[in-house]
């Protein structure tokens, strides 16, 4: 190869690069085996603790993923490829993105979906910069999910867009009217897992003439009408629950769906389906007059890689789920966590807000919070998030059983 | 082929929910939905569904995947192993930070080889792609210079070579946007940035090696002209992975870089993400980082926080289970390791493009990591546009190069072909693009209807865009 080229060293390559850059030393490292990098890494891993069971969500959801989807996301075609800027050789992900878009369609309620975005923070941060219109001021709670309340501040804040927080002091986002909002975010299940009255918010905030994103976790739409069907203009939410492993917060998968009337201002990629030159059916990345590589400052977005395999995952998993699946496992979560709810009462716990709650409810245990937490650490469970020295925000989902569920309020009982 | 929809049979199963072993709650009829329809199969059934759509996708273990500005090199199926680690996958980002040690040394750890590979003092793994680590490095650009009491730097300088994300990304940021020309070579036009840099710059964006593959070899000058004018460099790191090793932006005269952790470091794309993007700063920056932090104390890795913070970007710390595998990279390569892959992505490209040079390269001398052929001659000479070439190079079992960018070369093909491609298929590829290139002279219609051999032809993009079809009428 170098003999084509002439040269006696690869080095020689680099002539064009300023002498005194060259020149500038550094350390490098040695390299290691694959076995030993393993095992460096598997002893990193191995620092973690490890849980027997888990009540903790607060954005992150320990579900159990089906074998079948680990096994046909890992297919090296889904793993490897990147953006579909191919048609003819990229059916299957464009394909496979469109059935994503059509099932996040049908839970939300909408009638246009995004093929991903950074998490359900980043969705809806990027949601509200599109719907902020004249007015120019965003409002929200103080009862949505605190990373994406900072993330809001951080997108909102760059754009010159005001936020401006409302106390839910009672646990329910209640919109008083006057608040000269142009959007109202409003998050259902609220952060503390209630079940916001978002027909109810929809309409207060219509009155106002605003537009209205509704944030969520997505497995509660299994259950509950739908931010569509409410009358909401945009719903977002990380859909991190469909068959993806918490891996300490990272990769996840924020989705985005609209009205129609959103279709040409959306941010990030979406997937049409048309015809080839035959006349059968083809699916093709679409609306791209929109995105950041043909309208650079003036795109909707600047996000270009998203989280398109953890949208194949999501796919996969509600194929497998089905509706009744689905159903089933959102109810399950439920009826666990209102078990656990009743029981830790019983041995001394309130419940911090007497509502409607989906999967995560609050317990309120005067100065107790951590030593309770501490306690089933010992035992090797992942109690609820201390929230201060007196509030656990609880999470179940099916991975936890009666049994589970009885030695946590045993532990319970101790320490109270 | 059929949608997973339109294979639903009313009625099938295949996933069972364990049994509840509680009383059932039942939520108030009112707040529940009426229907939801969702895909009815088997799990064979599903599994044949998602393995078909597999085989309709082009993945680098498939092929030749040169495509430019993406360094689409192999992805070792170690990692896969590593990020799928129980004590990494199960990790919950809300448990206790003296419980999970193990996390917080692997972004310690990768933040600390970061930080050395780019020359920079500090890092953040929060940003999810590049695009991501450009806006939160922009928003720290503004956080520093209000810090000083600065408020007029509200301009970003951006080459007219730069990848579409630079512009967007300044803009999501809230900063005006001022191109800079390329001179003659494709390099920045240092008259013209003179020019624009001024008391209202707030920082240039620079690729280096730029979106041409070359080296900006007036670096350092060009850096004393935006440091001159009280300005930030920001260093877009795309195309490290011609340098790692070799040079340091942070001996150029950078102050923030972001990497794409899916590129240089080899995590897979997954057929357009996740990434991961950090960002990477000079000791002046490292208060405007994201929060939170993670800081070494006396009973080990921490979380912490700053005053001064430009915000936190996304949920939690990013995509952990993307960046445990370049963690895994850098072990496995070491640095002398990623100095022989860059050697060698960029001896590859110079391979390639001196077999092909004949066709229309753009630039003399030699390139880095990547080269851009232009196909106007051709498109003239025979009306087969970049396009036509591109599909004719799918029916040879290549993945096409990058098209039409960068924008500023007419009918553009840019092939960055990694470290990871051996001589054996460089040369298959050379073949390839020569046999394309007769065939324009000798019969330009059967490249005008290239592909031949996918299982869709041509697909009508306009129509597509025109009266969109986003999903499925259930
Ligand atoms: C030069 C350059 N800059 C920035 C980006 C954006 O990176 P990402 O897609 O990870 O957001 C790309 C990606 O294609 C690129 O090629």
């Amino acid at each position: 190869m170098l003999d084509l080229l002439g040269l006696t060293s690869a080095e020689e390559l680099f002539s064009d690069l300023p002498k005194e850059l060259r020149r500038k030393k550094f350390a490098l490292s040695e390299g290691r085996s694959q076995q030993e990098t393993y095992k460096a890494l598997a002893e990193l891993a191995s620092r973690n603790a490890t849980y027997k069971s888990v009540f903790r969500g607060a954005g992150s959801y320990v579900h159990y993923i089906p074998a079948a989807v680990t096994s046909v996301t890992s297919r090296e075609e889904f793993l490897t490829s990147y953006t579909p800027y191919q048609p003819e050789i990229s059916q299957g992900i464009l394909q496979a993105t469109f059935e994503f878009q059509t099932m996040m369609c049908e839970l939300t309620g909408m009638d246009v979906a995004t093929a991903s975005h950074y998490s359900g923070a980043t969705a809806a941060a990027e949601a509200c910069v599109m719907c902020a219109g004249k007015g120019r001021k965003v409002v929200t709670f103080s009862n949505i999910d605190p990373d994406t309340l900072d993330t809001l501040r951080t997108y909102l804040g760059a754009r010159g867009i005001a936020l401006e927080v409302l106390s839910a002091d009672n646990g329910n986002a209640v919109l008083k009217s006057g608040t000269g909002g142009s959007v109202l975010y409003i998050q259902s299940p609220n952060y503390y897992g209630i079940v916001e009255d978002v027909s109810l918010l929809v309409s207060a905030a219509k009155a106002e003439g605003m537009k209205v994103v509704v944030g969520g976790n997505p497995l509660a739409l299994a259950l509950f009408r739908s931010p569509g069907e409410c009358g909401a203009d945009v719903a977002v939410g990380d859909a991190q629950p469909f068959g993806l492993p918490v891996s300490f917060g990272g990769p996840y998968l924020g989705y985005m769906a609209a009205k129609r009337e959103f279709m040409r201002k959306l941010p990030g990629r979406i997937v049409g389906e048309t015809k080839d030159a035959e006349g059968d059916r083809a699916f093709v990345l679409t609306l791209q007059t929109r995105e950041q590589h043909i309208r650079r400052e003036k795109a909707t977005s600047n996000i270009c890689s998203n989280q398109a395999h953890c949208a194949l995952t999501a796919a996969v998993y509600l194929s497998l789920m089905g509706a009744r699946g689905l159903k089933d496992l959102a109810t399950k979560c439920a009826s666990n966590a209102h078990y656990l709810a009743r029981e830790l009462t019983r041995v001394g716990a309130k419940l911090f807000y007497e509502k409607e709650f989906f999967h995560e409810f609050v317990t309120i245990t005067p100065g107790k919070a951590s030593a309770l937490t501490a306690a089933l650490e010992r035992k090797g469970i992942l109690g609820g998030l201390p929230l201060d020295e007196h509030r656990i925000l609880w999470c179940c989902t099916e991975c936890v059983g009666k049994a589970d569920m009885d030695e946590v309020v045993s532990i319970a009982e101790e320490v109270l | 082929m059929k949608t997973v929809f339109e294979k639903s049979v009313k009625g099938r199963r295949c996933f069972e929910v364990s049994a509840l072993d509680v009383e059932k709650y039942d939520f108030e009829a009112g707040a529940l939905r009426s229907s939801l329809r969702l895909p009815e199969l088997s799990e064979p059934e599903v599994v044949a569904h998602y393995t078909a759509l597999s085989k309709r996708t082009f993945g680098v273990d498939d092929g030749f995947y040169p495509l430019g500005s993406c360094t689409m090199k192999y992805n070792p199926k170690l990692h896969e192993v590593i990020a799928a680690l129980p004590g990494f996958r199960d990790a919950h980002p809300l448990a206790r930070a003296d419980k999970m040690q193990g996390s917080l040394a692997v972004i310690d750890t990768l933040s600390a080889y970061l930080a050395g590979i780019t020359g920079m003092d500090a890092v953040t793994l929060q940003p999810c792609a590049g695009a991501h680590g450009e806006f939160t490095a922009l928003l720290m650009v503004r956080a520093y210079h209000r810090a000083r009491g600065d408020e007029k730097r509200v301009k970003v300088l951006i080459p007219d070579s730069a990848h579409g994300t630079n512009p967007a990304s300044a803009a999501m940021a809230g900063f005006e946007v001022v191109t800079v020309k390329s001179d003659a070579d494709g390099l920045v036009d240092l008259a013209d940035l003179s020019l624009k840099a001024g008391e209202d710059t707030a920082a240039l964006m620079l690729t280096n090696p730029n979106t041409l593959g070359k080296f900006e070899k007036h670096i350092l000058k060009i850096a004393e002209i935006v440091h001159e004018a009280g300005a930030l460099m920001y260093y877009d790191g795309a195309n490290l992975n011609a340098v790692m090793g070799v040079v340091r932006p942070g001996d150029m005269g950078f102050d923030l870089v972001h990497l794409n952790l899916h590129k240089t470091f080899s995590a897979p794309h997954g057929g357009g993400g996740p990434g991961s993007g950090p960002v990477c700063c000079k000791a002046e920056l490292a208060a405007f980082l994201p929060d939170p932090q993670v800081t070494r104390t006396e009973r080990g890795f921490r979380f912490g926080r700053s005053d001064w913070s430009a915000g936190r970007v996304t949920a939690f710390y990013g995509n952990f289970g993307v960046y445990v595998k370049a963690l895994a990279y850098i072990v496995t390569l070491g640095g002398k390791g990623l100095r022989e892959a860059a050697v060698t992505a960029v001896l590859n490209a110079n391979y390639l493009r001196e077999k092909i040079s004949y066709f229309y390269p753009v630039g003399e001398g030699r390139c880095m990591h990547e080269f851009v052929l232009s196909m106007r001659k051709l498109r003239e000479e025979t009306g087969v546009t970049a396009a036509d070439v591109a599909k004719g190079l799918i029916d040879r079992g290549i993945h096409p190069p990058t098209m039409y960018f960068p924008l500023i070369v007419e009918d553009a093909l840019m092939f960055e072909p990694t470290e990871t491609a051996s001589k054996e298929t460089l040369d298959a590829a050379a073949d390839a693009l020569k046999e394309v290139i007769e065939l324009a002279y000798t019969d330009p219609d059967a490249l005008h209807s290239a592909p031949h051999t996918t299982p869709i032809r041509r697909p009508d993009e306009a129509g597509a865009a025109r009266d969109p079809v986003v999903k499925e009428e259930l």
